[in-house]
Order: structure tokens, then C-alpha cells, then sequence
């Protein structure tokens, strides 16, 4: 075969920018620490990454409900907790004033505490997070007591205060936040109510022992609600686990998927730099002299 | 009896000769990188011996050599490689231009990527999850409204950076076929020099040249044959004649350039006055001739008949050519069906768009008739629709979809309750909303949004993929024929200075034949005849 010089030159030029763009494409994947820049690149890669990065930003979001969740559910429990404090105090009061030996003097004190206590838990029950009544159901806006408007009751004709509030913690899992304690709360109210109203009439003792066993009521009315709120949280603190080390499985395998491999990339790298300069090197060589040169 | 001069002649023939292979020598190397150019040679050839041959023909013992003639000057160059570079021209032609249009649709969509349109569609997601759990938030709302105009603005992105692409692939098939046609006609006006030349027994290697030049940027846009017919006269054996040139559509020849005569491309479907530049989709292509008057008389294949069109379809180009490469990417009709790259992506686009648009809105808008299909805003009044088109033509595509003036006004339209009335903490409908990306919908083939999504991009990718493999492909054997092809015809400076100093000895040679000679005749003239003198 006839060999010339544009042969070599053109040759050479077309082995050069080969090399060159090889190189390109290895800086840019060091650069981005990405191995697919493009869709063309790895179409697999590629859709896969979309998804992963939908499946991260999913658990990320789940991450920051399971947040909510836990604000929520410890706000009512400590509630609760100051609920059944109060009742338990109510219940002392109580034993106190169904002692015969009480007077009617020490009576009225007690009761003066005893309706501190009631207006105590009333406040309690328009426990807010943020600018949101707990205890209202749907109806956050709304306190679910209200002085001015026949306390509980008009609310408890309204369904809403009924409802629940979920948010998605995992795909397709949705948890219950709120409590919905409305007719506790009322149920509550009505015996401090009863307890008021019975003293000032001057009521017996025994009259007033009775009453004892209606806070008890409540106070087991209250724990059993406690437990739920417990084993929820226990369901949340599971869920948190969980998502935690979904985010870890979820990050890692995208990284598998889209991520370089250092070592090897710039290894890559490297071999493809001195290869370029090889061929570099040998660019120079074939500017070769001609007969022009040798004829004088 | 020969002549006495005779040997002066024969010597003279031979400087002129050697004379004419310097100068061609000279030519190649002014030439050496010159486009396209082909080394010529000069074909050397003893002249007739003397005595001639003939009745009153001297008797003399044998043949006497009268000297050297150029016959002919050659360029050296192989038709076949040539056949063979132009085949793959067609095949480079198509695939480069596909690679192209891919690239730009890729660095549209710019996925996988942080500011996709899928990263768009996982913000609008959290937002909406985010308003789930504070419905009663103005910020929530808020964020929710303009992570929705988030979307939008990214698919009216993508739908108007396609078109724009589409738009230039056009404008790029009118400057094609105008290319086309102008190198018709140079092509034509070539031939017609050549015939005028080639019958007084001269060979126009240089026209030759750029001839050839002009077909191989022709067959770069569409797959071409050519046919040589010869001019007659004197023509030498060597001459190549005119060349008729056919677009080889199938097997099919559309006769392009016949002598001097050529027929111009135009486009058959909708275009603009010109009659190459599109505005639709391309359905072929046919021949017209351009008279005089600028008018333009239709032709059939062969030309044999006039006045009526003739169309070739779109399929007939077999993805061969930048034109095919171009069109694919531009869009074109077959029996009926849309096909192409940018009007494939830009119907997908569409599709997406209102899909989700739709089944989002029936979330977001109340449905009194259904119990499970309740919303309302904050303030306790049914949901509307979320998504609109910008055009109210109440038709959403990826190029109009918007949201909904009246929320962007008032994000606490936003129906995120389940319930009738005013439910502030109701965020049930916000979490069905959060749902519509990756629910299933009937019309994207059964799968949701996202993965319909996903699949496209692959789609795009493995399309891009093959396009620049076989980019590739064909680079390569593009180039390893043009190795040959300058194997062949390319000038090397070595073997033109191996000639040069071989022309310059017979020259020089030569000119001291004629010295002996005109020694030989000095004895003759000056030195005889002077006995003792």
C-alpha cells in the first residue's frame, strides 16, 4: 500500500481527538462523580437513577412526617400525663372532703382547688402545637373548649372534632397523629361539675365518696388512652428505625448505581493521560523530513 | 534516408515531454494538501518510429526511434473507492445528524439530574405531603402552589425547547435541499465544460476533481449513483464524459443531473414559498424543472414525462443521508402515521402532561355524586381544578399546562380536605393528591407518571445509544475508505521529488543529446570537406 504524508497527518489527527474526547469523558465523570451524565451514557443507569432519587426524596420526606408524628403524639401524651396528675389531686381532695371529720369550712376550701383543677384540665384540653388545637379533630383551628360557647358541648355535636389526623410515614402507611378525647374531657368536666354543685348544697359525706369512684373512672378512661397513644409511639420509634436504614439502603444504591469508582476512574485516568502523550509524542514524529530535504 | 536534424527533433520532443511531467510535478506539489485533489500523471509515449510505414517508404535496416510524446495527462484515481466513500458518506451522513438531534433532546430533559423535570415532580411531592400534615399552613399552601407552577414551568420548558429544536431541524432540511440543489446545478455546469473540452482529446482532471468533490458532499445528504456517458469527438479512451447523477432511492432512480441539464429537489408536503423549507411534516420529496421564466415544470423519474408530480415517499431513503437523518428528527408521514423524534417526543410530552393534569384535577376538584370524592378549600368550599391550560381551551398539553389563577391568588383554594365543610386540620385529600405521581393511569399504557417518565428516558437513551454507536461505526469506516482513497490519489512529496529528479535527469539528458548532436553537425558543416586546412 501507497503510504503519504496527509495519510499519517490525517491519521494521526483522528487518533488524537479519539484520545481526547476518551479523556473528556473520563474528567467529566471525575468531575461530577457521576458515571452517566447523559441518558445515552447507560439508559439503565439512567432511569434507574430517577428512581432512586424519587425513592430518597420519599424516605427523606417520610423521615420528616415521622418528626410530626413524634411532636404530636409526646405533646398529648405529656398532656395526658398533666391530665391524670390533675385528676389524681382531684381524687385526694376528694377523700379528704368524703371524711366525716371535714367541715363544711374545709369543704369549701377543697372545692376552691377542686375548681382551679377543673379550669387546669379545660386548659389542657386546648393544648396547641404551633397555632393547631390538638384535641380538635379536623377542626384545628377551633379550641375544643369554650368558655363563652357552652364548653365542650357544641362542639361535640360536630363530627369533625371526631376525625382523625394521618399522615404517610411509608409507602401506603398512614398513621393516626391526633387523639380525639373530646368526651373524656366533657365526661371529666362534668364530674369537677357534679363535685361543685354537690358541695355547695352541702352533700354528705357519703354522697361525696361516691363521687370518688366516678374520677377513678375517668382516670382508667384516660390510661387506656395513654396505652394507645403508648403503642403508637412505639409504632412510630419502629417506623423511624425503619426509615433510617431505608435511607441508608436507599442512598447507598443509587451511589452503586451512578457513582464512580474513584480508584478506578482516575486510574483510568491516569493510563489514558500517558497514553495521550504518547500519542502526542509520536505526533511529533511524523512531521517526517522528505527527499526536499536531502536534494540540494 | 533519415533527415539530418532528425535527432535534433527526437531530443527537442524529449525536453518538451520531460518538460510538461516537471510541470505536472509541479502541480502535484502546489496541490499536495488541496481538497479533494487527485495526483496527476503524464502519460509518456514513444512517438512513431521512422521510417513510416508506406509504398514509397525508405529501405533502411529496421525502426528508428523518433522521440517521446505526452499523451495524455491522467489523474490517478479508483472509481470503486470512490462508489465504496460515498456509501459510507450516507450511512455517516444519516447517523451524525440523528446523534445531534438526541444530544440537544438529552440536554433538554437533563436527566438523571437535581433540576429535572422528575426532580420538579419530587418537590411538588413533598410539598403536597408537607400540606398534609400542616393543612391549616398558609406557608405549606403556599409552597404547595408554587412547586405546582414548578411543574408546569418544567413542561412547558421541555414542550417549548423541543418545538424550538423541530423548528431548526426545518430551517436545517430547507438549507439542506437548497445545497442540494445548487450543487445539482454546478454539477450540471461542470459536465457542461467537460463535454465542450473532452472531444478535442484533452482530459479536465481538475474538473474531473471537482466534480467528484461536489458528489461526495451530495452523497452526504442523500444516497446517490452516478453513470458516466461519454462525450464523443476526439475523446480520449481515458475520459470520463458527463455524469448523469440519480438519487438512488430503493433501488429506484430519480434522475437528478443529466449532462447539462439538472431538476431541483423540493419538498412535497407543507412548506414555505420556497418549496424546500418545511412547516409540518414531511411526506417526500419530487423533482420539478426550473425554466427560464423561473417557473417550475414537474418531472417523473426519468424525465420522460413532464407536467405531472411525482412523489417519493420519505421511506424510500432507507436511513441513508443527513437529509433522512434530519427528517427523522423533524418528523414526517407515512400512510398516515406521525412519526419522527421531536413530534414522538413532543405527543409523549403531551400525553404526560395531561394525564397527570387530569387525574390530579379529579383528586383535587369535588365530586358531589361520590362520597369517597369530597373536597374542599379552607374555607369549606369544593375543590376546582388545580392544573388549567394557559389557553383556557380547557385542552391541557405539556405546552400550555398551568396553575390555576385563582389558586395561585389564593392558595387557600387548595382542597385539602377530604370533608364538606371547613375541616382546617382535614389533610386527607393532600395525601390522595401526594398519591396521583405514582398511581397507575390507563392512558400512559397502565403505569404511573414516574414510570413513565423513567421510561422515556430510557427510551431517549437507548435511541442515543445506537445513534452514536453506529456514529461511530461508520466514522470508522468512513475514514478507513478515505485511507484508501488517499492511498490512491493523495500526493506524497517523497515519490513527486523521486520524479522530479528522475524528469529533471531526461531533461538534462536531453539537452546534452542535442549538444552531441549539434557537435555531430558542427564536424559535418564546419570540420569536412577542409582536408589540410
Amino acid at each position: 500500500m501507497r503510504v503519504t504524508q496527509s495519510m499519517l497527518s490525517g491519521n494521526m489527527l483522528k487518533n488524537l481527538s479519539n484520545s481526547y474526547s476518551k479523556l473528556g469523558k473520563l474528567q467529566e465523570q471525575i468531575n461530577t462523580g457521576k458515571k452517566v451524565n447523559r441518558p445515552s451514557d447507560d439508559p439503565v443507569v439512567a432511569m434507574k437513577g430517577i428512581g432512586y432519587r424519587t425513592q430518597l426524596n420519599n424516605v427523606e420526606q417520610f423521615s420528616r412526617n415521622i418528626g410530626e408524628a413524634y411532636n404530636w403524639l409526646d405533646t398529648t401524651d405529656d398532656t395526658f400525663d398533666k391530665v391524670g396528675s390533675a385528676l389524681q389531686r382531684a381524687n385526694e381532695l376528694m377523700v379528704q372532703a368524703s371524711s366525716d371529720t371535714s367541715t363544711p369550712e374545709d369543704r369549701e376550701k377543697i372545692d376552691a382547688e377542686l375548681q382551679q383543677l377543673q379550669k387546669h384540665i379545660q386548659s389542657l384540653a386546648n393544648t396547641k402545637i404551633g397555632d393547631k388545637y390538638i384535641f380538635s379533630g379536623t377542626k384545628t383551628t377551633t379550641a375544643p373548649y369554650n368558655n363563652d360557647n357552652g364548653g365542650y358541648t357544641n362542639n361535640l355535636s360536630d363530627n369533625a372534632f371526631g376525625k382523625t389526623i394521618e399522615i404517610e410515614v411509608f409507602d401506603g402507611i398512614n398513621m393516626q397523629i391526633n387523639t380525639t378525647p373530646l368526651n373524656l374531657f366533657k365526661n371529666i368536666d362534668d364530674v369537677f361539675e357534679d363535685i361543685s354543685s354537690k358541695i355547695t348544697n352541702g352533700a354528705t359525706a357519703d354522697e361525696l365518696s361516691s363521687l370518688i369512684t366516678s374520677i377513678n373512672n375517668n382516670m382508667n378512661e384516660l390510661l387506656k388512652t395513654r396505652a394507645d397513644i403508648g403503642a403508637r409511639q412505639n409504632r412510630v420509634e419502629l417506623m423511624d428505625a425503619r426509615l433510617q436504614s431505608q435511607e441508608v439502603i436507599a442512598t447507598e444504591r443509587m451511589s452503586e448505581n451512578e457513582d464512580i469508582d474513584y480508584e478506578k476512574t482516575i486510574t483510568e485516568m491516569i493510563t489514558q493521560e500517558s497514553i495521550h502523550r504518547a500519542a502526542l509524542s509520536v505526533g511529533s514524529r511524523i512531521i517526517q523530513p522528505t527527499l526536499v530535504d536531502f536534494i540540494s | 534516408m533519415r533527415s539530418t536534424f532528425m535527432g535534433l527533433e527526437a531530443s527537442k520532443r524529449g525536453l518538451f515531454t520531460q518538460q510538461s511531467a516537471l510541470y505536472t510535478t509541479g502541480h502535484n506539489i502546489s496541490n499536495a494538501n488541496t481538497e479533494g485533489y487527485s495526483r496527476q500523471r503524464v502519460n509518456m509515449q514513444p512517438t512513431l518510429g521512422y521510417p513510416g510505414i508506406g509504398l514509397n517508404a525508405p529501405k533502411t535496416a529496421g525502426f528508428i526511434g523518433t522521440g517521446v510524446q505526452a499523451s495524455a495527462v491522467e489523474r490517478i484515481r479508483d472509481s470503486f473507492v470512490d462508489k465504496q466513500f460515498r456509501q459510507e458518506t450516507n450511512k455517516l451522513g444519516y447517523w451524525e445528524a440523528r446523534s445531534k438531534s438526541i444530544t440537544q433532546m438529552e440536554d433538554i430533559l437533563n436527566e438523571p439530574s437535581d433540576y429535572g423535570l422528575s426532580k420538579a415532580m419530587d418537590e411538588f411531592w413533598n410539598s403536597l405531603q408537607d400540606l398534609n400534615v400542616n393543612p391549616e399552613d398558609g406557608g405549606a399552601r403556599a409552597v404547595v402552589v408554587q412547586r405546582g407552577i414548578a411543574v408546569a414551568d418544567s413542561f412547558n420548558y421541555m414542550y417549548n425547547s423541543i418545538k424550538q429544536l423541530r423548528d431548526n431541524a426545518g430551517e436545517e432540511i430547507g438549507i439542506l435541499l437548497e445545497d442540494a440543489n445548487s450543487i445539482l446545478e454546478q454539477i450540471a455546469s461542470i459536465n457542461e465544460q467537460i463535454m465542450a473540452v473532452e472531444p478535442n482529446g484533452y482530459m479536465p482532471n481538475d474538473l474531473y476533481d471537482a466534480r467528484d468533490n461536489l458528489i461526495d458532499q451530495l452523497s452526504s445528504y442523500f444516497p446517490v449513483e452516478t453513470k458516466k456517458v461519454e462525450s464523443g469527438g476526439n475523446a480520449l479512451d481515458q475520459a470520463e464524459g458527463s455524469l448523469t447523477v440519480f438519487l438512488n432511492l430503493n433501488g429506484k432512480q430519480v434522475k437528478l443531473v443529466d449532462g447539462n441539464q439538472f431538476a431541483q429537489l423540493r419538498n412535497s408536503g407543507p412548506s414555505d414559498p420556497d418549496g424546500v423549507t418545511p412547516t409540518d411534516k414531511i411526506t417526500g420529496l419530487h423533482i420539478v424543472k426550473v425554466n427560464a421564466d423561473k417557473s417550475e415544470t414537474h418531472l417523473n423519474e426519468d424525465w420522460t414525462q413532464t407536467g405531472t408530480q411525482t412523489d417519493y415517499d420519505i421511506n424510500l431513503f432507507n436511513n441513508l443521508g443527513k437529509f433522512k437523518g434530519l427528517v427523522d428528527s423533524y418528523g414526517y408521514e407515512t400512510t398516515g402515521v406521525t412519526k419522527g423524534l421531536y413530534p414522538e417526543m413532543l405527543e409523549k410530552l403531551n400525553t404526560m402532561a395531561k394525564e397527570f393534569a387530569n387525574e390530579f384535577n379529579k383528586i383535587h376538584r369535588d365530586d358531589p355524586n361520590n362520597d369517597e370524592g369530597r373536597t374542599s378549600d379552607l374555607y369549606g368550599n369544593p375543590g376546582e381544578d388545580f392544573f388549567v391550560s394557559k389557553d383556557n381551551s380547557g385542552n391541557i398539553t405539556a405546552g400550555n399546562i398551568y396553575v390555576s389563577d385563582s389558586l395561585i391568588k389564593d392558595p387557600n383554594k387548595i382542597a385539602a380536605s377530604n370533608s364538606v365543610g371547613a375541616e382546617p386540620g382535614n389533610g386527607k385529600n393532600a395525601l390522595n393528591l401526594a398519591n396521583v405521581k405514582f398511581a397507575t393511569i390507563a392512558a400512559l399504557d397502565d403505569v404511573s407518571v414516574q414510570t413513565y417518565f423513567e421510561g422515556l428516558i430510557g427510551q431517549l437513551g437507548v435511541d442515543g445509544q445506537q445513534a452514536y454507536r453506529l456514529t461511530y461505526n461508520a466514522q470508522t469506516l468512513q475514514q478507513a475508505v478515505l485511507e484508501r482513497r488517499a492511498s490512491v490519489s493523495s500526493v506524497s512529496l517523497d515519490e513527486e521529488m523521486t520524479n522530479m529528479i528522475t524528469f529533471q535527469q531526461a531533461y538534462n539528458a536531453s539537452a546534452r543529446m542535442i549538444t552531441v548532436i549539434d557537435e555531430t553537425l558542427d564536424k559535418i558543416i564546419n570540420g569536412m570537406g577542409r582536408v589540410g586546412l
